[in-house]
C-alpha cells in the first residue's frame, strides 16, 4: 500500500465522487437557467445558418440589446421532439424555429408559443412585412411566430445543359415540356426530381395542382375541397404522362448531385427551395452556371402562383428571458436586421425591401416582384402535420410507379386520409 | 405439454427441490439477494418501469401537449388499419430471412474454414462487416442499390443493362435487398459464435467418428453438426430478436417506403412516435413489437433449452 500512492478503492471513490459532482451538474445544466448576460438562446434545426444567426445577432443587439446564441439539433424529427417536450419544462430556449401553417397551429393550440400580435402590428406600420403573410403564421386569428426567411420554389436551371441543348428559358408550361423533351433527346437527365422517400414528393403534386389552379390548391389543402376532383385528376394525370416520356430523373435521385450535375451539364432543370442556391454556391457555382424561372401555368388563363416557404420564429411561453425575446421579436423584421441575416443566408427574407445582396436569388425576387405571382403555402404546411406526412409516403409510392391508374389509386389515399385527419383535427 | 416432456424433466426439478435449499443458511440468502440486487435492480430501472410507463401511455390520445384515455383505441385502430398486415408480412419475412441467411451461412463459412490453412485471413473478410454499425452499412449498400447506384451501372457495363432494377423501390424486391445487406453484415457474429462452438467439440469424439469410417459430409451431419446445437440455440435466439426488431437498415435505405410497403413494426412505431406525434398510438405498436419478442423468445428458449 505505501509505495502506492493511490489505491483502487480511493481511486474508485474519487471516480464515484466526480460522476456524481457531473451528474448533478447536469440536472441543473444550463438549459434550465436563463442565459448570462445579454444573450437570449434559440434552438433551431440547421447547423449550416449559424453565421447567418450570428450576423443578425450583432444587428440585433445594436436595436435591442440582445444577442442570440444559437442551438442547432440538425436531425429535423428530434428537433421536433426536443421543442415539444422541453416548452413544456424549464430547459426551453427563449426562441425556436418552427414552421407555419398548420405545424405552427398544432403547437399554438398547445399553448407553448407566445401571441405576437404587436410584433406583427409593428412590422406592417413600418412596411417591413406583406400583410398576407400573416395569416400563416396565425391561429384562431392571432399571430404566433414571425417569418424566419422567404424561399420560392423556382426552376433552377443549368446554363450549360441549355447550352448544350440549344434551348432557352420557357415562358408557357407547353414551352416547358419541350425544352425538357431537347434536353431528353440531347442525354441530359430533363428534370432532377427526388422523393422516393424523402418528403420532396410534394413538390411536382403542388406545383401541377397550382398550375391548374391556385384555388383548387388553396381549397384543398384547407379541406374544402375533394382530392377526388377533376383538378386533381388532370394534375396527376399530366404527371404521370412527363413520367412516361423520360423527363424526370429517378425518383431515388439525390439532391446533393444536383450542383455537380449541373456543372458538367447532365441535370437541366431542378425545382428546389431559393435557399438550396447556398449548395450551388459552395460547389462553386454562381450566376454564369445557375439561373432561376418562374414555372408557367399549365393552364395559360390561369394566373401565375408559386409556392412559398417560410420558416417560423416564435417565443416560447415560459421563456426564461420572456420580455428581452419579445423585444427582438419586435425588430426581427427590421431590414437592416433582415439585410444581414439575407446576405448571409443566401436567401430571401420576409422584408421585399431585404434582398441578398448581388446573388441569383435577388436576380429570381425582381422576377417575382415584376410578374406579382400568387404566393401559396409550401404543401408541407398547408394542411394538418398527420395528414401531410402520410400523403407524403403515397405520392412518393406515385413517383416510384408513375401510371395514370396508381395516381387515381394515390388520390383515392389521399381522400381517405383527408377525411379521417380534418376530422381528428377539428375534434 | 405433459405427454411430451419425459420423465427426466419431472425428477430433475424435485431432486434439486430435495437438495438445494435446505442447505442454505439465511446468511447465504441474503448473500444471494444482494449478489442480484444491482442487476434486478437495473432491470427493473430501465427496462421494466419504462415498459409500463410506455403500456400506460398506450391507453391515450397523446400529442406532447395533451392527454386523454381512449381506452384500447389505439390497438383497434393499428390492428384495424391498412398497413397492419403489410407490416406484420414484412416483419415475417425479416424472421425467416435473417434466420435461414446468417445462420446457414454463418454455419457453412465456420464449418468450411474451421481448419483451413488460410482459413483466418477468410474468415476476417467475412467477420468484417459486423464492426460496422447498421447505419454504415446502409450507407454503403445505399450506394450499391439506389437507381444511378453501383450495382446498375455494374450490369449495364457487362452488358446485363436489362437486368437492371429498382432495387429499393419495388416492394417485395426492397424488402428482399435489404434482409441481404443485413445478412452481409450480420453473418460474422454467427461465424464467430459457431467457431466457438466447433472449438469446443472434443477432438477425441471427432477421432472417434474418423476411426470409425465417417468423413465429409456425415462426420459434419452426424458428429459436428448435433454438437453446435446448444451454440445454434443462441445464434437463432440473437437472430430472431434481432430481425423482429429490424429498424436502422430499413429506415436508412428505403424509410419503410415507397409509402409504407416495406415498414417493419418497429418503423411503424418511430414512425407513429416521432413522425406522427402520436405518442399514444407509438405506445401502442411499442407494447405489441415488445409482446411479439419476449413471447417468440421466451417459447423458442423454453423449447430448445428443455430439450437440450
Amino acid at each position: 500500500m505505501t509505495d502506492r500512492p493511490l489505491s483502487r478503492r480511493t481511486l474508485l471513490g474519487l471516480a464515484g465522487a466526480g460522476g456524481l459532482a457531473w451528474a448533478t451538474g447536469c440536472a441543473r445544466g444550463t438549459y434550465t437557467r436563463p442565459a448570462p448576460g445579454n444573450v437570449l438562446t434559440l434552438n433551431n434545426d440547421v447547423a449550416t445558418w449559424t453565421d447567418a444567426y450570428a450576423a443578425a445577432s450583432d444587428a440585433l443587439e445594436r436595436r435591442t440589446g440582445s444577442r442570440l446564441a444559437v442551438r442547432a439539433v440538425p436531425n429535423q424529427s428530434t428537433y421536433q421532439q426536443i421543442v415539444r417536450m422541453s416548452a413544456q419544462t424549464d430547459a426551453t430556449t427563449d426562441l425556436f424555429k418552427w414552421w407555419n401553417g398548420y405545424r405552427l397551429q398544432d403547437i399554438a393550440r398547445g399553448g407553448i408559443i407566445t401571441d405576437l400580435s404587436t410584433a406583427w402590428d409593428h412590422a406592417q406600420e413600418q412596411g417591413w412585412v406583406n400583410p398576407e403573410m400573416r395569416e400563416s403564421f396565425s391561429f384562431d386569428g392571432r399571430p404566433y411566430a414571425l417569418p424566419l426567411y422567404k424561399t420560392y420554389y423556382p426552376m433552377f436551371f443549368s446554363r450549360r445543359a441549355f447550352a448544350a441543348a440549344g434551348v432557352t428559358v420557357p415562358t408557357t408550361f407547353a414551352e416547358l415540356l419541350e425544352v425538357a423533351g431537347t434536353l431528353r433527346d440531347a442525354g441530359i437527365t430533363p428534370i432532377g426530381a427526388p422523393g422516393a422517400t424523402t418528403w420532396e414528393s410534394i413538390i411536382w403534386f403542388t406545383q401541377l395542382l397550382i398550375g391548374h389552379s391556385p384555388d383548387y390548391y388553396e381549397d384543398v389543402t384547407a379541406g374544402r375541397a375533394s382530392y377526388l376532383d377533376d383538378t386533381a385528376t388532370a394534375a396527376m394525370e399530366l404527371w404521370a404522362r412527363m413520367y412516361a416520356d423520360g423527363l424526370f430523373s429517378e425518383p431515388d435521385a439525390d439532391q446533393s448531385g444536383f450542383p455537380g450535375m449541373f456543372a458538367d451539364g447532365t441535370l437541366g432543370m431542378v425545382i428546389a427551395g431559393t435557399f438550396t442556391i447556398n449548395s450551388y454556391i459552395q460547389a462553386g457555382l454562381g450566376a454564369a452556371d445557375v439561373g432561376m424561372f418562374l414555372v408557367p401555368p399549365v393552364d395559360p388563363v390561369v394566373e401565375h402562383a408559386v409556392v412559398v416557404e417560410s420558416a417560423a420564429l416564435c417565443v416560447s411561453a415560459d421563456a426564461h428571458k420572456h420580455e428581452q425575446a419579445m423585444a427582438v421579436a419586435d425588430d426581427w423584421l427590421a431590414t437592416d436586421v433582415q439585410q444581414a441575416w439575407a446576405d448571409q443566408l443566401g436567401d430571401a427574407s420576409a422584408n421585399p425591401a431585404a434582398l441578398p445582396t448581388g446573388s441569383v436569388v435577388a436576380d429570381f425576387a425582381h422576377d417575382v416582384a415584376r410578374v406579382r405571382p400568387r404566393e401559396v403555402t409550401r404543401y408541407w404546411e398547408a394542411s394538418p402535420p398527420v395528414l401531410v406526412e402520410g400523403n407524403v409516403q403515397d405520392l412518393s409510392a406515385f413517383m416510384v410507379t408513375p401510371t395514370v391508374d396508381n395516381g387515381i389509386t394515390v388520390l383515392r389515399n389521399l381522400q381517405d386520409r383527408a377525411d379521417a385527419e380534418w376530422e381528428a383535427w377539428r375534434a | 405439454m405433459t405427454v411430451l416432456t419425459p420423465a427426466a424433466e419431472v425428477e430433475r426439478p424435485a431432486s434439486v427441490r430435495a437438495t438445494g435449499p435446505a442447505r442454505r443458511s439465511p446468511r447465504s440468502v441474503l448473500a444471494i439477494a444482494l449478489f442480484l440486487a444491482p442487476a434486478v435492480g437495473l432491470v427493473a430501472l430501465l427496462m421494466i418501469a419504462p415498459f409500463v410507463d410506455t403500456a400506460y401511455r398506450s391507453f391515450f390520445a397523446d400529442n406532447g401537449f395533451t392527454r386523454t384515455f381512449v381506452g384500447l383505441d389505439n390497438y383497434v385502430t393499428l390492428f384495424t388499419s391498412a398497413g397492419f398486415g403489410q407490416t406484420l408480412l414484412n416483419t415475417l419475412m425479416w424472421v425467416a430471412g435473417t434466420l435461414a441467411l446468417p445462420v446457414l451461412i454463418g454455419l457453412l463459412i465456420a464449418a468450411g474454414t474451421h481448419e483451413l490453412r488460410w482459413g483466418a485471413v477468410a474468415r476476417f473478410a467475412l467477420v468484417l462487416p459486423y464492426a460496422l454499425s447498421g447505419a454504415a452499412t446502409a450507407v454503403v449498400w445505399m450506394f450499391v442499390l439506389r437507381d444511378d447506384g453501383a450495382l446498375n451501372a455494374a450490369l449495364a457495363a457487362v452488358g446485363l443493362g436489362g437486368l437492371e432494377q429498382g432495387w429499393l423501390l419495388e416492394w417485395p424486391l426492397n424488402t428482399v435487398v435489404m434482409i441481404v445487406a443485413s445478412t452481409w453484415q450480420g453473418t460474422g457474429v454467427a461465424v464467430i459464435l459457431f467457431l466457438i462452438g466447433l472449438q469446443a467439440i472434443p477432438p477425441s469424439t471427432i477421432e472417434a467418428a474418423k476411426l470409425d469410417g465417417a468423413t465429409g459430409f456425415r462426420l459434419f451431419w452426424h458428429i459436428t453438426l448435433p454438437q453446435l446445437r446448444p451454440i445454434t440455440v443462441v445464434v437463432v435466439g440473437i437472430s430472431v430478436v434481432n430481425s423482429l426488431k429490424t429498424f436502422d437498415i430499413v429506415w436508412l435505405l428505403s424509410k419503410g417506403g415507397p409509402g409504407t410497403a416495406s415498414e417493419t413494426l418497429a418503423l411503424t412505431m418511430y414512425r407513429e412516435t416521432f413522425t406522427l406525434a402520436r405518442y399514444g398510438a407509438g405506445a401502442a405498436v411499442a407494447v405489441v413489437l415488445t409482446v411479439v419478442v419476449v413471447a417468440v423468445s421466451w417459447i423458442y428458449l423454453r423449447r430448445q433449452l428443455r430439450a437440450n
